[in-house]
């Protein structure tokens, strides 16, 4: 683990936003996801290795790790008339947060509370880091490591907020 | 001031637009249009207002504020609401 924070883009993976429609069963969704029910402002992993993240009422973002260029259409397709899909894979950049001190950092950013009792494991918020609307989840791994979702154009602006914040905890240490 | 979303919890007003007040509505002429748009009772105490979760999870909620104190007595989904 790297003593201070990393911020890692993470490449190739599938985005997908997912909507239920109207009067939707949710226990289905959660079975044609293969989880056992849907996440409330929370991120479960499928054993298929796809990321469910609640964002939303009857709202929620799925990433696959290595997706197929089809996976967006296979998703719509496997849920089609339970939830509706929309493939954001080019739309949002994904980056995992990670390190010692990567909590500490994310505080200079997010308006929520990170203490580990109200943001831990699986925990998921949709907020705003550095003006700019993200969507982030602390993963399942012991360490503090985080993932979040932005819109693509603004990754400079986040990366720009990552380099002053991390400057800033180094020289105030 | 912070909202409590029934969805994302406390968040800062910074996250929401307001929208004003819930119980307004669109009438069918022209005359009664200027009042729509301009007029508004701004009472003490009590308000239901309509606010947009726009940097959150993206939907509607009716909150009740007091207009004195800020003090927020319910944030409830506006669809919810609405039932």
């Amino acid at each position: 683990m790297v003593e201070g924070a990393e911020l890692v883009p993470m490449l190739g993976m599938g985005i997908a936003a997912v909507m239920a429609r109207r009067g939707a069963d949710m226990t289905h969704l959660a079975a044609l996801l293969g989880i056992s029910a849907m996440p409330v402002a929370r991120a479960l992993k499928a054993g298929s290795g796809e990321i469910i993240i609640g964002t939303g009422p009857e709202m929620w973002l799925v990433i696959s790790p290595d997706a197929a260029p089809d996976w967006g259409e296979s998703l719509a397709e496997r849920l089609a008339g339970v939830a509706s899909v929309s493939d954001q894979s080019g739309g949002y950049a994904l980056y995992s947060l990670r390190g010692a001190k990567a909590r500490q950092l994310l505080q200079k950013g997010a308006f929520i509370d990170l203490h580990p009792d109200a943001f831990g494991r699986g925990s998921a918020a949709t907020t705003v880091i550095a003006h700019a609307g993200v969507i982030l989840w602390q993963t399942e791994e012991e360490a503090p490591a985080f993932e979040l979702a932005l819109f693509r154009s603004f990754q400079a602006s986040l990366e720009h907020w990552f380099t002053v914040a991390l400057a800033a905890m180094a020289a105030a240490d | 001031m912070r909202i409590p979303c029934p969805y994302c919890g406390p968040r800062d007003t910074h996250e929401f637009v307001c929208r004003g007040e819930t119980d307004t509505n669109r009438p069918d002429n022209d005359e009664a249009f200027y009042d729509y748009v301009y007029l508004r009772d701004n009472p003490i105490g009590s308000v239901r207002e309509h606010w947009y979760h726009a940097q959150g999870c993206r939907n509607w909620l009716t909150v009740t504020r007091d207009s004195q104190t800020h003090e927020i007595s319910e944030a409830v989904l506006a669809k919810d609401a609405a039932r």
